[in-house]
């Protein structure tokens, strides 16, 4: 055992929940709260485990525990020049966090989301059992995938408690091109969907009203002749969208009117549904502030080929508005029963994060 | 590629230690009465609801689904199941959950671990006749395809949108997309774009319960449990896939070659880490070592040094002013480590005359020896010279020759063992040398399968890499979709009974493993 690794004292606790299928609320610095239902339990606290275990820049490999915040592995694989390659929120919250619910940022669909860089976990089951999976090398067939699937499980079929991943060289040179779009493009994806099927060295693209940005990443060579192929206004690190959108700190994300998160496919056409929108990760994520019934919004994402989210609130802290109704696209028929029966076989007593991940898995 | 022995008859089987029960079912059940009554009431079971021509079931018939890849292992299903429409598969496996009857599913048969060998008790469900590409949308970036579709004929169909589906095993030409799923398949470009389950958008499965299910889709993740990934790479073992949609990417402007030969594997392996840690992520890093590359020129005649330790392929690809940036990193990088020859292929056909050395060196070795054992393990590519040193050890122990080809963008690590079948003990030998080169990729931190999967062949060592806790987790796991294991039973994950009888667990300070577990 080394500094920082409390895995027998967590496991302990949950050994002793199991046995009276006492449920516990696993708890880093709290800042998804506004993500997902409030858990039943007692805290279980993961803070102290934490720490960066290890970090091979020769092998693109940095394994952490779930305790340590993000801006801390960022600060390392900075030192080294390279970067978590789905670009997570890094103020204030933790790796377990960004793993457990699956945050990627403007990044993803160019470079690959949480789920497609994490290596190998190590995790407490729902009977207070630690378990490995998976290792610190990406060729690794071994075995269930069972590292990937704990990645977006809002920590319901395991409690983080390291990670490995693999991280890839910083780009070179990354610029921000803004454009306006005619007025009949607003929030429309269809010029980032163009953009996105040519071999350019995009690594962020969003539409806001008739305001696209793109940033290009790569070689300076290549940005440089991406960027005279572009053309558009060239914008600094600072006015650009990214950190805003990554963080929700975007004046789009202000105030308390409903917020919403569609995953949709990038071409998908314009969703009607009443509200303002933020087309975010090429048009694959759209950001959405409105009004509509939960069952409208829901409706209208399936029909696009996809599914929505519900957020109770907009800031990393303070606490989430209480709102009634599913806040996760409801699941339903065999693909419910199969998701339950795999909850169960982490977590038969539903120790972990009681009711806080699509609850119609905790029926019966 | 693997072993191709001349014959593998019951009694060899008995000499095969490592492979228990899969020992069992090559020793050729005997052909009873009650077995051929067995078989004809099955097949009129099926044959209620298939149409003719669906179902096999004599000798003849069934003997080119006895093995996959992996042909040292062979065993004779009771029917062999060739359904054409999802329904038609759906209602196989109600069948077979009701009769109780195993289910083997099969793709092209191309898989190297035995993970399609029959159940001498069950049914071979063969996907092949799936072999329709569905749609192929250049707008979108996506085809939707039949399971049995190769994985080349993917590229083939999006090459003239000027598209292409980037994971390329070896076996392309041959293997299924269907397959490539069980697997979760990689192949040279890999470290830069990514294994199957990186370019996956979508399954449709059917369950043990005759349940079609949708997985994922076009959009950049679904509600729920990321079933997609918990699907790629089980072995046939949670579901069958009827559906795959794959993401298409634009073909890169320009690729390049650049070989470097190397004095020593030390030099090899530490240029590698040199070319990540310069911040390069190449399309493609192989190497090669002096065995593999002398058998690999003497096949393919591309140029290769015969007197290097190590030959290095490094391909880059992008836009063509990146990619000449980066052959100049890369050859500094390489000269720094005391390159004994560089060369940067100077046409597209010299680049693939050169790649044509490294993908025939299995058949190029297996022109060495009347047999060869491809073993197929990961370590952390920084170990790279220390197992090469190991492994010559353990061929000098077991007196078999070794070639090496690895790809070192990613640590996966393909050992291959040159034998001769027919001498008595040899595979004997050289099974036991496999698993202890695989025992090896473990103790140094990695994995006993990088890309061909566990099936029966590695099922043991999975007691080496894994605890008693996580094998019980993928267990219910498992049967969380198939309580009954009805699917590919015997595979992938051993029983906690079978590593208490493997031999080669470790015994940790005089403590036992599984002490719970009565040995006899």
């Amino acid at each position: 055992m080394s500094a920082g690794d409390v895995a027998g004292g967590l496991a302990e606790r949950v050994r002793t929940a199991a046995a009276s299928a006492t449920p516990l609320a696993i708890a880093g610095r709290g800042t998804r709260r506004a993500l997902g239902h409030d858990p039943t339990g007692e805290a279980l606290s993961t803070l102290e485990h934490a720490g960066v275990i290890n970090h091979e820049p020769t092998e693109l490999v940095l394994s952490a525990r779930a305790g340590t915040p993000v801006a801390t592995l960022v600060e390392t694989l900075s030192a080294a020049n390279q970067m978590l390659p789905f670009e997570p929120p890094d103020q204030g919250g933790t790796l377990g966090g960004v793993v457990a619910c699956a945050l990627s940022g403007p990044r993803r669909p160019y470079a690959g989301a949480v789920r497609d860089f994490v290596l190998g976990t190590r995790v407490i089951d729902g009977r207070g059992r630690i378990l490995s999976f998976g290792g610190e090398v990406m060729k690794n067939v071994a075995g269930y995938d069972v590292s990937r699937v704990q990645v977006g499980a809002f920590g319901t079929l395991g409690v983080l408690l390291d990670v490995s991943m693999k991280v890839l060289p910083m780009p070179e040179l990354e610029i921000t091109l803004r454009h306006e779009l005619a007025p009949d493009a607003a929030d429309s994806s269809d010029e980032l969907v163009a953009l996105a099927r040519r071999p350019l060295p995009l690594s962020a693209a969003l539409v806001i009203g008739r305001e696209r940005y793109v940033r290009l990443g790569g070689s300076a060579v290549a940005v440089e002749a991406a960027a005279r192929a572009l053309g558009g206004e060239r914008v600094t690190e600072s006015d650009a969208p990214w950190r805003g959108v990554r963080e929700r700190t975007h004046p789009f994300f202000a105030g308390d009117r409903p917020l919403w998160r569609l995953a949709v496919p990038d071409h998908a056409a314009p969703i009607a549904l009443a509200g303002d929108w933020l087309l975010d990760w090429g048009g694959a994520q759209r950001w959405l502030r409105s009004e509509a019934p939960a069952s409208e919004v829901f409706a209208a994402a399936a029909a696009a080929g996809g599914h929505a989210t519900r957020y109770r609130g907009t800031s990393a802290s303070g606490d989430p508005k209480s709102v009634d109704g599913p806040l996760f696209q409801p699941l339903d028929g065999p693909i419910r029963r199969l998701q339950s029966r795999l909850r169960d076989s982490f977590d038969p007593h539903r120790v972990l994060n009681r009711g806080r991940f699509h609850p119609e898995l905790d029926e019966r | 590629m693997s072993a191709q022995p001349a014959a593998v008859s019951s009694t060899d089987a008995g000499t095969l230690p490592g492979l228990g029960t899969a020992a069992e079912a090559a020793a050729r059940v005997p052909v009873t009465a009650e077995r051929l009554e067995r078989r004809a009431r099955h097949a009129r079971a099926l044959a209620a609801f298939l149409p003719e021509g669906c179902i096999l079931a004599t000798p003849e018939a069934l003997r080119p689904y006895e093995s996959d890849g992996l042909t040292a292992l062979k065993a004779t299903p009771l029917l062999v199941v060739l359904p054409e429409t999802i329904e038609q598969v759906q209602a196989v496996l109600r069948w077979a959950r009701d009769q109780g009857v195993p289910v083997v599913a099969r793709g092209a048969g191309t898989g190297l671990s035995g993970g399609a060998l029959p159940h001498e008790e069950g049914i071979l469900l063969g996907l092949a006749r799936f072999d329709r590409i569905l749609e192929l949308d250049p707008a979108r970036g996506v085809a939707r395809v039949q399971p049995g579709v190769r994985n080349l004929a993917i590229s083939e169909a999006a090459r003239p949108h000027g598209l292409y589906y980037a994971p390329d095993p070896s076996s392309q030409i041959a293997c299924s997309i269907g397959g490539n799923v069980a697997e979760n398949s990689g192949g040279v470009h890999c470290l830069k774009y990514g294994l199957t389950v990186h370019n996956v958008l979508a399954l449709k499965v059917v369950t043990i319960d005759g349940d079609l299910i949708e997985i994922g889709g076009e959009g950049p993740d679904a509600a729920g449990y990321d079933l997609l990934a918990l699907l790629i790479g089980s072995e046939g073992m949670l579901a069958i896939t009827v559906e795959v949609t794959v993401k298409l990417l634009p073909e890169p402007p320009v690729a390049r070659l650049v070989m470097a030969a190397f004095g020593s594997v030390e030099d090899a392996g530490a240029a590698v880490g040199d070319v990540i840690a310069a911040g390069i992520v190449p399309a493609g890093l192989e190497l090669m070592d002096n065995p593999a590359i002398r058998a690999a020129e003497a096949f393919a005649h591309c140029g290769y040094p015969l007197h290097a330790a190590a030959v290095l392929l490094c391909e880059l690809d992008g836009a063509a002013e990146e990619v000449e940036a980066q052959i100049e990193r890369v050859s500094a990088v390489f000269e720094a480590r005391h390159a004994t020859k560089l060369h940067v292929a100077a046409s597209e056909a010299e680049r693939l005359l050169l790649w044509k050395g490294r993908k025939s060196a299995f058949p190029a070795v297996g022109r060495l020896a009347p047999d060869y054992y491809c073993i197929d393990g990961t370590i952390p590519r920084r170990q790279l010279a220390h197992v090469l040193q190991r492994m010559e050890q353990l061929s000098a122990e077991y007196e078999l020759p070794i070639a090496n080809v690895f790809h070192a963008g990613d640590g996966n690590l393909h050992p291959l063992i040159m034998f001769d079948a027919n001498a008595p003990g040899e595979l004997h030998r050289t099974e036991e040398l496999g698993s202890r080169i695989l025992q090896l990729c473990v103790e140094v931190g990695g994995t006993v399968t990088g890309e061909h999967g566990v099936g029966v062949e590695k099922i043991n060592e999975m007691c080496v890499q894994f605890d008693r806790d996580t094998l019980e987790q993928f267990h219910a796991l498992k049967a969380a979709f198939d309580p009954d294991g009805h699917l590919n039973p015997g595979k992938a994950v051993p029983t906690l009974a079978r590593c208490a009888e493997f031999g080669a667990m470790h015994v940790h300070g005089g403590k036992l493993p599984f002490p719970e577990l009565e040995r006899f």
